[in-house]
């Protein structure tokens, strides 16, 4: 298997369940020590791809090789070269933080000495140390995440699939996982990231897919996907939310279609892409001078998720979301 | 980074009978300190207050065998057999609920490697309630009056109907996801149908209508099969013959293949 560098490679994957269409021909590539950030909304085919890339699910159609090992021909390989954390921490709740780890070490094939010890760097490493023999049904939710990641880390995989590692974490508990990657990235891991948080694909990893409704929508890194979409763009609020209408007539053509089409009832606030930074700015400064509108705050900022979808779908990011209560 | 959070051993093959054992010890461990062992004593012990102190003068004269306790006893054991069965639903609806059964289905494992282990705990748990029941048995008056062969036919059949109910509360718990709901699913079928079996009067005592579901329900054939490997002092203990002792290990047989089978069919499920 370390005769290609590729420790992932996917070719126009499909699944349906049923007649809801998950996957419509995805292919994507990640490379030894590389962090694929696979971003998208809730229902856009990112669990599934996981899924099937981890062997809990077969694919219709299409071939996926982890390390080496193809998921369909020698799923035991690809369980063998893996770590994978779902969205829900995956611990058993009768046992304590140490003793999940002697658990999951012996279920690795470690000795027991080997897994008590490997038990108690890793309790050091993830800061569980004082909380190694108490019941993990008490741990907090970001002590729970990190002794889940931790229980993933017995032994050396080769492919980790993190999906939505950071979802509802506590700042701290998110940082030690943002630490974490960049430990896979230097000892050469390949790392699957899924996430719906435009900051954490972006600060994480090397390149970034978007997916949307099963297909891949764009591709590339970060900072050329934030070229694509754009790059800076211009919030406005005024000071009395009743002016949004009258602020969006003020902007004329400076405000594009879509984002015009955007704003609701409940919008508090204009944004729009700056392509031109500053200038952009000013103009719709004089704009909103002349129209004698008071505002409260103009700014250049980098785009959202929402922005990014926008742009690249068309439409609002909470259109293409089942769910838009855990999107920031 | 302090200590690496990264491994540089290369992996070792994991041998698929360290993992069950692993797995099996997971769930035994916890029933010493969680106080899962002590229920399943007390409810043995329960079982033989409940049902023989008070039914003892009002159907004891009304069966046909040496004791109300030798009548009795096949009872208890399979009532608190059914009890460990309500527990093997509970974990496996822990298991299911915790999401660690995907993870399992992710790592280098047997697929049936898990379930093969809370069918062992499982069959802990029955020993556990058998030994208990037949202590309870023995000081009320119970005794196995039949060749130690049949004794020894006692104690497995006696397992087997325990792996039979293990495997159907297993399914319920990994079905329903709900370690909550256990309890109270599999307490009807246990109620129901521990009342009306042969196991606390004999089946003429049952109205008509309902006689026939009486006679021929499983636990009626597994409470006669079971009397008949005890024995008794008096002739009237069923005797051990194929027409006994073949339709109980047919329904025991039954519920094991059915219960297998809807086991995959549930494992499949997405």
């Amino acid at each position: 298997m370390s005769s290609t560098d590729k420790a992932v490679v996917v070719e126009d994957l499909r699944k349906s369940f049923g007649s809801v269409v998950a996957l419509r021909g995805i292919s994507f590539e990640v490379g030894r020590g590389e962090v694929l950030g696979l971003l998208g909304p809730n229902g856009a085919g990112k669990t599934t791809t996981v899924d099937i890339l981890s062997t809990l699910a077969t694919p219709d159609s299409g071939t996926a090789i982890v390390a080496g090992h193809n998921v369909r021909t020698d799923p035991g390989g690809v369980r063998r070269s893996i770590m994978l954390t779902g969205q829900q921490v995956a611990l058993d709740d009768m046992l304590t933080g140490r003793q999940n780890l002697v658990m999951f070490g012996r279920l690795q094939g470690l000795k027991k000495a080997q897994a008590k010890s490997r038990a108690a760097e890793l309790l050091d490493r993830f800061d569980l140390a004082q909380a190694a023999d108490r019941s993990v049904k008490h741990y907090s939710g970001g002590m729970r995440r990190r002794i889940d990641i931790a229980c993933g880390l017995v032994v050396r995989p080769e492919v980790v699939f993190l999906d939505e590692p950071t979802t509802g974490l506590d700042p701290r508990s998110r940082l030690a996982i943002w630490e974490l990657v960049s430990d896979f990235k230097a000892d050469g891991i390949a790392t699957l990231l899924t996430t719906q948080y435009l900051e954490e694909a972006d600060s994480l990893s090397d390149r970034i897919i978007v997916i949307d409704k099963g297909t891949i929508i764009a591709e590339g890194t970060a900072d050329s996907l934030k070229e694509r979409i754009g790059g800076t763009y211009c919030e406005i609020v005024p000071r009395d939310v009743n002016d949004v209408p009258a602020l969006a007539a003020a902007l004329g053509s400076l405000l594009p279609a879509e984002n015009r089409a955007a704003l609701t009832d409940t919008s508090d606030r204009v944004s729009m892409p700056a392509p031109d930074g500053a200038t952009t700015l000013m103009a719709a400064l004089n704009l909103i001078s002349t129209a004698d509108i008071e505002l409260q705050d103009i700014a250049l900022r980098r785009p959202s998720l929402d922005e990014v979808f926008l742009q690249l779908t068309g439409r609002p990011e909470a259109d293409a979301a089942v769910d838009v209560g855990a999107l920031t | 980074m302090t200590v690496g959070a990264i491994p540089v051993s290369t992996r070792a093959m994991p041998s698929t009978v360290q993992q069950w054992w692993t797995l099996t010890t997971r769930m035994i461990a916890p029933t010493l300190s969680n106080g899962e062992l002590a229920t399943q004593i007390i409810g043995s012990i329960v079982f033989t207050v409940g049902f023989y102190l008070p039914l003892k003068n009002i159907l004891g004269a009304v069966q046909p065998m040496s004791s109300y306790a030798q009548y009795l006893t096949p009872l208890i054991v399979v009532q608190a057999i059914f009890f460990a069965a309500v527990s093997a639903a509970f974990r496996s609806a822990m298991d299911a609920l915790a999401g660690i059964n995907r993870r399992f289905r992710a790592m280098p494992m047997a697929r049936l490697t898990p379930l093969a282990a809370r069918m062992t705990a499982s069959m802990y748990r029955c020993v556990v309630a058998l030994v208990v029941a037949l202590v309870c048995g023995h000081i009320i008056g119970f005794r196995f009056y039949g060749t130690v062969w049949h004794t020894i036919g006692f104690i497995v059949f006696a397992l087997l109907i325990g792996a039979a109910l293990a495997l159907m509360g297993d399914l319920i718990g990994a079905a329903t996801k709900n370690p909550e709901a256990t309890a109270p699913l599999l307490l009807v079928p246990q109620v129901t149908l521990g009342l009306t079996s042969v196991g606390l009067q004999p089946v003429e005592r049952f109205p008509g209508w309902i006689q026939p579901f009486v006679r021929e329900q499983p636990l009626s054939h597994w409470l006669n099969a079971l009397r008949a490997l005890a024995g008794d002092s008096t002739p009237a203990a069923p005797a051990v013959t194929w027409s006994v002792i073949g339709p109980a290990l047919a329904w025991v047989a039954a519920f094991i293949v059915i219960f297998t089978w809807l086991h995959a069919v549930v494992a499949r499920r997405p």
